[in-house]
């Protein structure tokens, strides 16, 4: 447990070495937030009532899928930059180190997801309970994107260019065919269709109803909940399975 | 236990190429064994199986007693590994990056401190140790991947190509620093395509070629294991006689024997001390005078080459 801190101390300062790029992002999420955010419930209107706040927790998820896809990234770019490879030489046992990792993505999201919630919950009323509520969906969602990223590990020991853009054009698929800025009830048929079958849309309608945002646009939070549980264990769980072949991979190339 | 590594039959497979095959060495305690081979004989996938990076695809392997496969955590506490590429965390400081590498082995406090000043100085890195390591140069890169080594100072400690990228004096700094370490107890592996890393280290010398051992012997045993492989270039005086021709060709050490000029002969000898007293005491019985003799040895150029049919810098390509 011991070598197992050490590391996650050591690669917490490596993470959050760059204070301007934290600050950065809680900027950029203030910008959006207060600018954009604005401008576009003037635009939605009456059609959305309370469309403010349903944009604010949409940022937060898009902001949380963006810090966790790049802790999967930062995984596989690890292994294929040859750091994994150091890592898995030390006295570590494995289970730690998926613990650590695991970790890490917890505390870098906690960080740099921490202070846009708090100012959300904040400025809308909302009570300290639901900051528990709301990180702990969060955090779940987390944990399946990094699955994905690190799932998708097999490509980038062909080409990590060809990974790279596999990830951007499929984080842009699942950002925008969801339920993150619109409801489903608001959408086309062909294009709610296509949501369902998103996970970030079980993920961003489980956050809404646990911050009691207009629960009756919202999806089953049961269901949500059990949704956003399974894609996370499972990805999760096979990334780990993919992990060592990508090691194996990298080392072949 | 006299060996500190010892394989069985292990091997590696990526698909249907075999990167290790049916490997079986023993490393005794307390001695370099270098294993110089091509590019691509299998040195490196060797260390990271020794460091339980990899699994192997069959066979296993023990460090100082512990099986790679049963009790890969042992095996990562007995040994440390230098990797051929320095890459490792850019945005640290060598300090940290060695002091990290001290506290995953339990050093703590003012030792852990102590420590890592010392081993920066050791590698010329005390005046880079507050650049971030993107800002290395390759040569700096390289010696804190070795210097990790020096931390924690290993039972078994693995290297792959310890020098690649270093400078001469460089180079120097570290070969020192390694025999250092095996004298202090230490066993190392040292994996190379430099003949001269592998002269100025190797207690004992590994071949290796497609993933297997072709031979493991001691730097002289390898030399004279080449039939005629010294060179003894004979002048005489008057001119070379045919009965000069005969005796010296039937000295038994004596492979064969060629004439450069007009009063000198290349013999091709197995051994040349042993057989050199002989070899001149048969000329002069003949009457004919000995001007000039100079032996030359096989170089490990020359055995390198015996061993796998390439030459060490075609190897390297």
């Amino acid at each position: 447990m011991r070598e197992l801190l050490t590391l996650l101390g050591y690669e917490l300062k490596e993470t959050f070495d760059s204070i301007p790029w934290t600050v950065y992002f809680w900027f950029f999420f203030g910008f959006q937030y207060f600018v954009y955010g604005q401008l576009v419930s003037r635009l939605v209107g009456s059609n959305l009532p309370n469309y403010y706040v349903y944009y604010g927790t949409g940022l937060l998820i898009i902001m949380t899928f963006n810090v966790a896809s790049w802790s999967g990234r930062r995984f596989v770019e690890g292994a294929h930059e040859g750091r994994l490879r150091y890592i898995l030489s030390l006295p570590i046992r494995r289970g730690e180190l998926f613990l650590e990792q695991l970790m890490l993505g917890f505390i870098a999201n906690i960080v740099r997801i921490g202070p846009p919630l708090i100012l959300v919950l904040w400025l809308n009323g909302m009570p300290p309970i639901v900051l528990l509520t709301s990180l702990a969906v969060l955090l779940s969602m987390s944990v399946g994107v990094m699955g994905i990223m690190i799932s998708l590990s097999f490509v980038a020991f062909k080409s990590f260019d060809i990974y790279s853009a596999i990830v951007a054009s499929m984080s842009a698929i699942l950002l925008r065919f969801s339920t993150i800025l619109y409801p489903l009830s608001f959408m086309p048929n062909a294009y709610s269709s296509v949501a369902r079958f998103n996970p970030l849309t079980y993920g961003a309608d489980l956050l809404r109803n646990v911050m009691n945002v207009d629960v009756s646009q919202l999806l089953n939070p049961g269901s949500s909940a059990f949704i956003v549980a399974a894609v996370g264990v499972s990805t999760l769980t096979l990334g780990m399975a993919i992990v060592p072949r990508t090691l194996e991979g990298v080392k072949s190339t | 236990m006299d060996s500190a590594v010892e394989t069985f039959g292990l091997t590696k497979s990526y698909g249907s190429v075999k990167a290790l095959d049916n490997l079986s060495v023993k490393v005794r305690k307390g001695e370099i064994l270098v294993l110089l081979g091509p590019n691509g004989s299998g040195k490196s996938t060797l260390l990271l199986l020794l460091s339980t990076v990899l699994k192997p695809t069959a066979g296993t392997a023990t460090v100082m007693g512990h099986d790679i496969v049963k009790q890969p955590l042992k095996v990562r506490e007995t040994l440390g590994i230098s990797f051929q590429e320095a890459r490792g965390f850019w945005r640290h400081k060598p300090y940290h990056i060695l002091a990290f590498h001290a506290a995953v082995y339990g050093l703590r406090g003012k030792e852990r401190s102590e420590v890592v000043d010392r081993t920066l100085k050791d590698f010329d890195l005390w005046p880079s140790r507050n650049k971030r390591f993107m800002e290395l140069s390759g040569g700096q890169a390289k010696r804190l991947e070795v210097a990790k080594l020096f931390v924690h100072r290993p039972e078994v400690a693995l290297f792959d190509e310890p020098t690649a990228m270093v400078d001469l004096d460089g180079k120097r700094m570290i070969w020192d620093r390694i025999r250092n370490l095996r004298e202090q107890g230490a066993t190392v592996i040292v994996a190379t395509n430099e003949v001269r890393e592998a002269e100025y280290l190797a207690d004992r010398i590994s071949i290796m070629k497609e993933g297997k051992d072709v031979v493991t012997e001691d730097l002289r045993t390898l030399k004279d294991s080449i039939t005629g492989g010294d060179v003894v270039e004979v002048g005489m005086s008057p001119a070379i006689t045919s009965g000069a021709l005969k005796v010296i060709s039937e000295v038994p050490g004596t492979v064969r024997v060629t004439q450069a000029t007009e009063d000198t002969l290349n013999v091709f000898v197995n051994k040349s001390e042993d057989w050199l007293p002989q070899m001149m005491a048969s000329v002069q019985s003949l009457g004919v005078r000995i001007t000039s003799i100079r032996v030359s040895e096989p170089s490990l150029d020359d055995v390198f080459l015996h061993y796998t049919g390439k030459e060490v810098a075609n190897a390297r390509a």
